[in-house]
């Protein structure tokens, strides 16, 4: 999930914090120290977030382009400017633009915003923008919500009591409402100071930045990894209040599928599986673990050198072409795969399906996939040359199976032609001209239409009166038997009428035999 | 293969019919209670029909059936063409809104048909079986069109619509499942539903009196709804009256859009001519009732019937759910809303696959399709290609720029989706390789028997079969299996022998079930006898002899190797079965005898073979994972030695050379005592002990000197024990 991060750059920002005794600090420089300190975190323990950074006052700037280059975000926050007031309304409509414009409309997307919380006066201040929420045309619409998934951190370089005073937390709560809910805002603990600072950013880390790790389990065969980007949790969308389902940390192999059986399955999400170095301890608060760089580097070139089951498992699903059925939960599941990046490179990668017991239709429940060991015999074959998928559903579709619909005019022409196609080649088409009828016959009767069977019984007669001197004269019986027991169908005799009775070939001297059908 | 961003669709709806049924995350503003709800309105749909005398009324759309052929009987004069009755366009209509339903939710969204004429007749129930065009078709051919001589006053939709009302008070199976599994909350399941009904009304009057009509039945159900437990009160309903008439004639009832009547009831009015407006406008219902959205597959290459070598493009029309189109929601491409009653379609390019290769594609969504006019030629066609198992990528169509694939159509057991692919920028490009992380530079990884590995435990699904006789579900036995399986098993060929063998495979296969017959046990005991002769005849093993300068151990010291690894793969098995420990009593029967013969043949060779044990030992032990096994493995060697040097004699027989590098004690501390046991101790040793330990405390001592017999140190003694260095280096050396 790309990051954009919204700093205020407006002159109310430049505003001293008043603390006796100690140096003269902004709250610009907070900002900036407590911004620092989230790119040094992501720089060591998320570095494939990309990230933007976006200045504002009364008007935005794109200072940093979506980057996993943390020295680059550090470099253009430290030489930020001052400028004039806020006005958030104009920056979001540019993060809004930023977003699609990189990543489309359906990648989700954090937007961090730093701000001391004085959101401007006036025209384009927050309060004018909500206040006038719902006086606008489609084209001015506010930016919120994003028109994409996101979450919205709001990092208040005030505390809560200062916001509260004014507006301002009012304001930003129904900021926060209005993109979907979805987020969080932090405020200062007093006094304003590096410290309290860098508790605010930790709660912001703890909160949308802490590097998911979990143990990767194949029976006895396991491995620590890390995946990235973060599972999301997931609201299953019932009445009752909705628990959100995260993904354990323990993931568990039940199976392996071919990938031609999974069939390019919908998925949530899809994350890198990156194996990590067992006895490493990780600095699980993460804030300055920067000078240890050194020191990792090497231990990660002793893990380099033991063998680790992600490698393994990865060459082999590349090797097969198949995926590893992982559950996340209960009734959860994704599958793991090898994903080429490039002719060289490629990773493990887990994609995460709905949570359920059956998110794929074509797999059945997945609580009822077993081993094939337990079956009679290999659903796969001796030389792999069957697949116990897809599952089939109970019922055919309407396109599977040969229905009947005359809505529009021609429907009802074609199948009526297909008849006379067949009844000029009696009686070598005996058996489709009678499938052919019966269909039609069926259809009439659903549909009440007994007009129908009149008309296509008097169309027969005539081309019983039009069989040339040459025509088989068994074609001449035929016809006029299948026109008499439509007329007698459509006449509303009951025997006739019923659903399943089925019009058969008369049985003719020229028929032999007696069935009257085989003269293909 | 997969190109795009990371995109997450939020979570789904309960009665999905459709794959991801979702909204998305962060998109939760204005609560839809139909897709907020257990069961929403389009769970239960009513279809009440007029079966009155004056539904067999012409439509006086009139079709013509008899197609005079080129050439044919010229001059003859053409059949009347026939028309459908008001009845027959009602029902035609209705069935086809019911197979889209059908084909795109195949389940959990029900259709009850009624029929009304001077009485109700109820066509099918809410039964999951009942649910299907042909069931209904069954039912209505028994019903007929209705009868033109019957007494009209006898006759009214009041019937069907107080019976519709009844239905939907009736339990559906979900809402009982749903009912049982929330014991305690079970009134929270709620229970909404739709009427749709299709009449010829009088006059606007007439519409209030069939709303009146509804709104007292729902009254006076819920009533009698709240007193039982098969049946539930109404919590919302949707009227939807559908006003036919023949074409030609002018209207007496007016159009109305959706109005609340009451907090329960809503209801609308809808005044279509009979025929092909009809059928349009139920085609729009079904879209606005169950969130469906429409796609053109256009350029579809279609050989033409006359001239099989001409190709023209055809296009075909789509419905699904409309979240396929949800990456369109805010492009120029498409969307808008569709309460205008104009059919709004997107049209994507049909790409010609190129190959039957099977991809992993990374698709956000898949939804069932239905096509919009079923038995046409092009429709049938493209349907038929997907049926064969082909699928085909779709390109949005472009004026300029790149070319961008974004949906897929493809077919899984017979049921077509319409799949959305992502064709956005991924957040996941340019990731570290594989080969740079964790294990990334080790080479000798067993992949191809990880491969089989994985065959062994490919899935089927047991559908019949929920729980074994243990109650455990197939999956919990499939991970029960990979449990079993991996109980030893190295990663990296170098680590193992066993698995590196021919031989072994059969035992090593077996070993492994959870139940082994009286065959399985002799073809183990087969295997075991198989590798004995090959000791006996001194058959070289395939022990890695990666990591290891020069020859590597000695022909028997690889079988002692090869042998701990068996016994250890199979006691990992032993708890299993009587079986399974028969196996391992034959392993150790059969391994031992040979050994002892070794022992006295090769008496002299001892020493040597010690040290190669050890180097072995140390090596296996470099994975973690196996700590214990090693441990298990060492502790076994270790005891060797020891009855080893229990058999002192060999040791002092003058033929066998000294150790070379039998190690004197480092520390001085260590010496001492043994000195002490000699007798009294002299002034200078005492001496010189005082000032080696004062010395040791300032500077190690001369590693030569420490090694050193009699004061005398070897110079390039490394040159004699390559091998033993290996050991230093991963420091688990036994000394």
């Amino acid at each position: 999930m790309p990051t954009v991060v919204l700093m205020d750059a407006s002159l109310s920002m430049t505003r001293p914090v008043s603390l006796e005794g100690s140096e003269d600090f902004q709250r610009k420089n907070l900002a900036v120290h407590g911004l620092t300190m989230l790119f040094e975190h992501m720089a060591t323990n998320y570095k494939l977030e990309f990230t933007a950074l976006v200045a504002f006052s009364s008007l935005w700037e794109l200072l940093v382009p979506f980057t996993r280059d943390y020295n680059t975000l550090q470099e253009a926050l430290s030489n930020l400017e001052d400028y004039d007031k806020t006005c958030l309304e104009s920056a979001l409509q540019g993060v809004s633009n930023i977003v699609q414009q990189e990543w489309g409309g359906t990648c989700p997307c954090q937007v961090v915003l730093v701000t001391d919380g004085a959101l401007g006066i006036g025209r384009g201040s927050l309060r004018h923008s909500l206040a006038t929420l719902k006086q606008r045309g489609e084209d001015k619409k506010f930016p919120l919500p994003f028109p994409f998934p996101s979450k919205l951190y709001i990092v208040c370089i005030a505390t809560a009591e200062e916001l509260q005073a004014t507006d301002a937390m009012d304001n930003l709560e129904q900021l926060l409402a209005l993109s979907g809910g979805e987020g969080q805002i932090f405020t200062m603990d007093a006094p304003l100071c590096l410290k309290s600072v860098q508790a605010l950013f930790g709660k912001l880390i703890d909160q949308a930045y802490m590097p998911f790790h979990a143990v990767l389990r194949c029976g006895n065969l396991a491995s620590d990894v890390q995946v990235f980007p973060r599972p999301e949790h997931v609201l299953l969308d019932e009445e009752l209040e909705p628990i959100p389902k995260t993904v354990h940390t323990e993931l568990e192999i039940v199976g392996f599928i071919e990938i031609g059986d999974i069939a390019s399955p919908p998925v949530l999400s899809r994350h890198l599986v990156l194996p990590i170095a067992v006895n490493k301890e990780v600095d699980e608060v993460g804030a300055g673990a920067a000078e240890e760089i050194e020191e990792e580097t090497s231990t990660n070139q002793m893990a380099g050198k033991s063998p680790n089951f992600c490698v393994l498992l990865h060459g082999s699903l590349k090797v097969e072409g198949m995926v590893a059925l992982v559950q996340l939960g209960t009734d959860w599941f994704g599958m793991l795969y090898s994903q080429a990046d490039s002719k060289k490179k490629s990773n493990l990668m887990m994609s995460i399906f709905e949570p359920g017991p059956e998110p794929l239709p074509w797999l059945g429940k997945i609580s009822q996939l077993g081993p094939i060991s337990d079956a009679l015999e290999n659903p796969y074959g001796e030389d792999d040359s069957k697949s116990p998928f897809p599952v089939l559903p109970k019922s055919k579709r309407s396109y599977a199976q040969n229905v009947t619909v005359w809505i529009k005019a021609n429907g009802l022409q074609t199948d009526v032609q297909k008849i006379l196609r067949n009844a000029r080649k009696l009686p070598e088409k005996t058996q489709t001209f009678y499938k052919e009828l019966n269909r039609l016959r069926k259809a009439a009767l659903g549909f009440g239409f007994w007009d129908l069977l009149k008309g296509v019984a008097e169309l027969l007669e005539r081309e019983c009166t039009l069989l040339p001197d040459s025509a088989h004269p068994d074609a001449a019986f035929q016809l006029s038997h299948a026109a008499q027991q439509l007329k007698l169908a459509s006449s509303g005799d009951p025997k006739y009428l019923a659903f399943d009775h089925v019009i058969t070939p008369m049985l003719t001297d020229f028929s032999g035999g007696g069935s009257g059908t085989d003269r293909m | 293969m997969f190109s795009g961003a990371f995109t997450s669709v939020g979570p789904s709806g309960w009665e999905s019919g459709v794959l991801h049924q979702t909204h998305r995350t962060g998109d939760l503003q204005p609560v839809n209670t139909s897709t907020m709800m257990m069961f929403s309105v389009s769970h239960k749909t009513v279809f009440v029909v007029d079966h009155c005398p004056y539904m067999a009324e012409s439509s006086r759309q009139q079709i013509e059936c008899d197609m005079l052929t080129k050439g044919r009987a010229q001059g003859m004069i053409p059949l009347a063409p026939v028309s459908k009755s008001l009845w027959t366009c009602a029902v035609e209509c209705s069935m086809e809104y019911c197979r889209i339903l059908y084909d795109i939710y195949p389940a959990k969204k029900l259709v009850n048909y009624i029929v009304s004429d001077s009485e109700c007749h109820i066509l099918n129930t809410w039964r999951e079986e009942d649910q299907s065009v042909q069931e209904l078709m069954t039912a209505l051919a028994a019903v007929g069109p209705p009868n033109p001589h019957e007494d009209p006053e006898c006759c009214s939709i009041l019937h069907g619509l107080v019976a519709a009302v009844e239905s939907l008070c009736k339990i559906t199976g979900y809402q009982h499942e749903a009912r049982t599994s929330l014991a305690d909350v079970a009134h929270r399941v709620s229970n909404r539903g739709r009427i749709i009904c299709l009449t010829n009304a009088k006059s606007d009057t007439h519409v209030r009196m069939l709303e009146d009509c509804v709104l007292e039945t729902i009254q006076e159900q819920n009533k009698l709804a709240a007193g039982s437990d098969r049946l539930m009160p109404i919590q919302q309903c949707e009227l939807v009256l559908v006003h036919l008439y023949p074409q030609g004639d002018d209207t007496l009832v007016s159009d109305r859009p959706k109005k609340e009547m009451t907090s329960v009831l809503s209801s609308e009015v809808h005044s279509v001519r009979a025929g092909r407006h009809l059928a349009s406008k139920l085609n729009v219902l079904v879209q606005l009732h169950f969130d469906l959205a429409s796609t053109t597959i256009t350029n579809i290459p279609m050989k033409e019937e006359q001239h099989a070598n001409t190709s023209a493009n055809y296009d075909v029309e789509l419905l699904h759910h409309r979240d396929a189109h949800l990456e369109f929601k805010n492009s120029d491409i498409g969307g808008g809303s569709k309460e205008s009653g104009i059919r709004e379609t997107i049209t994507l390019k049909w790409c010609t696959p190129r190959t039957n290769s099977v991809e992993l594609h990374y698709c956000t969504g898949a939804f069932r399709i239905s096509p919009v006019d079923v038995n046409s030629r092009p429709s049938s066609c493209l349907t038929n290609f997907l049926l064969n198992g082909r699928s085909v990528l779709l390109e949005q169509p472009r004026k300029a720029g790149s070319k961008v694939i974004s949906h897929m159509l493809s077919c899984h057991g017979g049921e077509i989706f319409l799949h959305m692919l992502n064709s956005t920028r991924s957040t996941l490009e340019d990731p570290p390789s594989i080969s740079e992380g964790c294990g990334g530079r080790v080479t000798d990884y067993r992949i191809t028997d990880f491969g089989e590995f994985m065959r062994e435990n490919r899935l089927t699904t047991f559908p019949h079969t929920p729980v074994d006789a243990a109650g455990r579900a197939p999956f919990e036995r499939a991970k029960a299996q990979l449990e079993r399986h991996t109980r030893y098993w190295p990663m990296i060929i170098s680590q193992t022998t066993i698995f590196n063998m021919q031989a072994v495979v059969p035992l090593a296969n077996l070993i492994v079930k959870d139940t082994l017959t009286e065959d399985d046990v002799l073809t183990c005991q087969k295997t075991v006898y198989n590798l004995v002769d090959m000791e006996r005849k001194n058959d070289p093993l395939p022990i890695s002899t990666v990591g290891s300068r020069g020859k590597g151990p000695k022909r028997d010291e690889q079988y002692r190797i090869m042998w701990n690894e068996l016994e250890t793969l199979v006691k990992m098995h032993v708890e299993t079965s009587e079986r399974h420990q028969q196996v391992l009593e034959c392993i150790s029967a059969c391994r031992s005898k040979p050994q002892e013969e070794e022992e006295r043949k090769k008496r002299g060779r001892k020493r040597e073979d010690k040290d190669d044990k050890t180097e072995k030992n140390g090596k296996e032990s470099e994975d973690k994972q196996w700590t214990q096994d090693t441990d298990r493995l060492k502790g076994k060697v270790e005891r060797e030695k020891e009855n080893e040097s229990e058999s002192g004699v060999i040791k002092d027989s003058p033929d066998s050379p000294e150790p070379f590098n039998k190690k004197p004690r480092l520390m001085l501390e260590d010496l001492q005592p043994q000195e002490k046991t000699k007798g009294p101790v002299s002034l200078l040793s005492l001496w010189t002990s005082r000032i080696a330990q004062a010395n040791s405390r300032k500077h190690p001592e001369f590693a030569g000197r420490l090694n050193s017999i009699s004061n005398k140190a070897e110079l390039y003694q490394h040159l004699k024990e390559e091998n033993g260095k290996d050991v230093h280096e991963n420091g688990k050396t036994t000394r």
